[in-house]
């Protein structure tokens, strides 16, 4: 007997036929990976499962039994529980506030904390996802984060699982513990829905896979019966190439030079430790690190957004130390940052005017300091279509775009404006392999185009495909410098975690891994 | 002369001074913590100190009056839950409109009601609770200590002391209670609450509900215990000062009571300052602009950045 059934459900948004007649099962202690492109409809379909969103037809049943959901709240009450997307946590509350917020133990309307947190702890011991109950959101890693909205759904008594894009912002380390954590879940008898991009997550812990592609259901599959090229295929309907062959960097001269340079986060510690390097035409610099070693405090130095206390910073000789984001811009920088809907978005505007800002100022888009709609519109379309976003039309919220299509329009704004210098940090956050692909692809053409690109990722796979050259970061230092036949996985991984040393460059200890045995030429 | 500026009175009179705007700032902080700006603080309080002299002169009891003027603020509040929480219309915009409207409404029902523009008649005010005897010099320390003491603590009328104490029960309750939890999560993520399933709607429209009959108090404190009459307009800025004090306050209750005690002590001291304008030689106007150029200051950032709640202002739609 199926824990949770869907039946030819349907959504549509004006538009978009987002759901089209899906039908999926779940048993009890199974995981299903939901896998599709960006834009097929799976978060629309969990939202229904979760009642944020009511579905146009189509049934879900519940222990066989067939339910309305109608709100988030009566989803709770069935078992259903949901990491979201894009976590719904309340920043400057606790972990423990959070977790039992709408369902807080006490009496009269007093909550009793101290029964809130012996809760809590409890719940996070059971099943070994360890976070302090008194610490603010704010100051949690993502990964924590995460472990806290998981505790939340656990809290609420959930039997389904359901994790959208659960590893997108997590580091490998991070990806590994909650597959752990997931596993015993299920060990306990819940079951998972599981939704990612990253087709070796999907092969390493589903039990069923459910692909969807334009809002229907267009194959399913075990990890047994197929590998990640046979998913990629399933999902984009073509052919994908995972890993990107690019040909040897023609480099040209220096286009950014960076010299020393100390910044500090926004706790007024230092987070960048004098980083010196510089990125040259035709070339694509990576930062390999670990999430907060400094990578973020050093892109928004470079990009304008944060100003660096010491150091210099040059844009093909001019010197923008200083320079602010405008200024920044007018230099020839663009920035992919990594949070788009903190820094890449206003989530309130249509498309057209998220893919133009920053070319606001300058023709065509604007001529004397007046905008032309015609010419908004038509670079908007131009820039839709060169970058396959899904979506009606330009003049749709970007916060009604799907996850994957929001980071589309960010990369589809910053490289149509064709910089001296791209800054990309984690460009393909969320992507499909399809559009991974695609992204890839647009980087190294503004390498061979002579542009220099500054590439900071998590994902070591894009750093290796990728780079040219390879800095490892750690603690605010760059600890290492390889060229990108010397480096791999493993290698990379022992710089990024401190296994050099944090003061350490490759010239200071003698017998270091210099070039590693396995290698990882191409 | 310092020996003159520097008596109880002005401390008493900075404490009487601080309650209307820390009532209208605990309300204020109240809704901003919801996620809904309340400009209309001034109009609200207005139309509250206004029902308060009204409701007064026609039956006879200022405590009947006060309740009137708490009611009246309700129902001004509602309006603005209504438009920018249903609605969903831009807050400032609704604020500003219900201010203007408070001005005009009770300037008109001033013709209606009493056939001329200007001032009411004057009620008999609500009298201070306690009345201890006590004075000053000539009976030694120990007296001299209890004419302070009973001049600044205990000389008070009853919406002084409420104004404390619902300071510190609202600092209580907002972080005690399930209502302040999901207060405090309202304005800053609402879609984090309505996922799991407690009503966005419901939750902002009783905040701005107490907001609002938290002004209309303030209002009543201005015309049932300090003035004894209604002026039209006579708030004069003070909704707008007790955002200040709110912001000042980091949006907390006792915050927002300590911020008003000073803009309240700016007030007295601006007061007793005018007394002895003959004798330092500075112009009045001087002396007026104290409170407001000390909100400048306050909104200006200079005593340090607050953050106020992340979606504040933003109306919220059910995905
Ligand atoms: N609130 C909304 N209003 C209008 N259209 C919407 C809304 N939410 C989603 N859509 C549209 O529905 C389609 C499916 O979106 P959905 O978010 O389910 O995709 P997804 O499979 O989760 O993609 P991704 O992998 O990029 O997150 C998209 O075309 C999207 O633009
Ligand atoms: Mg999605």
């Amino acid at each position: 007997m199926p824990l949770l059934e869907l039946r030819e459900i349907t959504k549509v948004f004006p538009g978009v036929l987002a759901n089209d007649r899906v039908s999926m099962r779940l048993e009890r202690g199974e995981i299903v990976a939901l896998l599709g492109e960006n834009g097929a409809g799976k978060s629309t379909l969990m939202n229904v499962v979760y009642g944020l969103l009511t579905a146009d037809g189509g049934e879900v049943l519940v222990d066989d039994a067939p339910v309305k959901i109608k709100s988030p709240r009566h989803a709770i009450d069935l078992g259903i529980g949901m990491v979201h997307q894009h976590f719904m946590l309340v920043e400057p509350l606790t972990v423990t506030e959070n977790i039992v917020l709408g369902r807080e133990p006490g009496r009269l309307g007093v909550i009793d904390f101290a029964t809130a947190r012996e809760r809590v702890r409890e719940i996070s011991e059971r099943y070994g996802l360890r976070v302090d109950p008194d610490a603010k959101i704010i100051d949690l890693s993502v990964g924590m984060q995460q472990r806290v909205e998981i505790l939340k759904a656990l809290y609420q008594g959930a039997r389904v699982l359901i994790l959208d894009e659960p590893t997108a912002v997590l580091t490998p380390q991070e990806v590994t513990e909650l597959f752990t954590v997931v596993r015993s879940l299920v060990d306990e008898g819940l079951s998972a829905v599981f939704i990612t991009h990253k087709l070796e997550e999907v092969v390493a812990i589903a039990d069923r896979i459910l692909v969807m592609r334009d809002g229907k259901v267009v194959g399913e599959t075990t990890p047994a019966a197929t590998d990640e090229i046979g998913l990629a295929r399933m999902m984009v309907g073509r052919d994908v190439v995972l890993r990107i062959e690019k040909g040897a960097s023609k480099r040209g001269a220096t286009v950014l030079e960076v010299e020393d340079i100390h910044v500090d986060d926004d706790r007024g510690l230092e987070a960048v430790k004098g980083i010196s390097f510089s990125v040259s035409g035709g070339e694509i610099l990576a930062i390999a690190g670990v999430d907060g070693n400094g990578q973020r405090e050093l892109v928004e130095s470079i990009v304008g957004l944060r100003r660096p206390k010491g150091g210099r910073i040059e844009l093909k000789g001019n010197d923008i130390t200083h320079a602010n984001a405008r200024a920044s811009i007018e230099a020839g920088v663009s920035h992919i940052p990594e949070d788009r809907h903190r820094r890449g978005l206003v989530l309130e505007f249509d498309i057209a005017e998220n893919i133009i800002l920053g070319d606001h100022r300058t023709p065509p888009v604007a001529r004397n300091g007046i905008m032309h709609p015609k010419a908004i519109t038509e670079v908007a379309r131009k820039r839709i279509a060169d970058y396959d976003i899904r979506t009606p039309s330009e003049r749709v919220d970007a916060e009604n775009l799907s996850g994957g299509n929001q980071q589309k329009v960010v990369v589809a704004r910053e490289i149509g404006r064709n910089p001296e210098l791209l800054v990309a940090a984690q460009p393909t956050r969320g992507l499909d392999v399809g559009a991974i692909e695609f992204v890839h692809r647009q980087i190294i053409r503004e390498r061979d185009a002579g542009k220099a690109v500054l590439l900071v990722s998590l994902e070591l796979e894009e750093v290796l495909s990728l780079a040219d050259r390879i800095l490892v970061i750690y603690e605010g230092r760059i600890v290492k410098e390889f060229a990108v036949a010397d480096a791999d996985a493993e290698t990379l991984g022992y710089y990024m975690t401190g296994g050099g040393g944090s003061k350490i460059d490759k010239d200071a200890i003698p017998g270091t891994p210099e070039t590693p045995a396995t290698g990882g030429d191409e | 002369m310092l020996a003159d500026i520097i008596t109880p009175d002005l401390f008493a009179s900075a404490l009487r001074m601080a309650t209307p705007l820390a009532l209208a700032a605990i309300g204020g902080t109240i809704c901003e913590r919801s996620g809904v700006v309340n400009i209309a603080l001034e109009g609200i309080m207005l139309c509250g100190a206004f029902a308060g002299v009204a409701v007064t002169l026609a039956v006879g009891n200022a405590w009947l009056g006060v309740l009137a003027a708490v009611l009246a603020g309700v129902v001004i509040a509602a309006i603005h839950a209504f438009t920018s929480i249903n609605l969903r219309s831009d807050q400032v915009v609704s604020g500003t409109a219900i201010n203007i409207l408070a001005l005009g409404l009770t300037g008109f029902l001033m013709e209606i009601l009493y056939g001329h523009p200007g001032t009411t008649e004057a009620v008999t005010t609500i009298k201070p609770i306690f009345r201890f005897a006590s004075e000053r010099g000539g009976g030694g320390f120990v007296a001299e200590v209890w004419h302070w003491v009973n001049t600044i603590l205990f000389s008070h009328t009853p919406i002084v002391y409420m104004a404390i104490i619902i300071a510190i029960a609202m600092q209580w309750a907002m972080y005690n209670t399930r209502w302040g939890l999901h207060l405090r999560a309202l304005g800053e993520h609402p879609r984090a609450v309505d996922t799991v399933g407690v009503s966005v709607l419901k939750g902002r429209w009783i905040a701005v509900l107490i907001s609002g009959a938290l002004a209309g108090l303030a209002g009543a404190n201005l015309t049932l215990e300090q003035v004894g009459s209604f002026t039209e307009n006579m708030t004069n800025g003070r909704g707008f000062i007790a955002l200040a004090a709110n912001i000042f306050g980091r949006w907390t209750p006792v915050g927002s009571y300590g911020a008003s005690l000073l803009f309240g002590f700016a007030d007295a001291l601006q007061i007793k300052l005018q007394i002895f304008r003959g004798e330092i030689n500075i112009p009045p106007q001087f002396f007026l602009m104290l409170p407001y150029i000390l909100t400048v200051i306050v909104l200006a950032g200079v005593v340090g950045r607050s953050v106020g709640p992340a979606a504040v202002g933003k109306p919220y739609e059910k995905g």
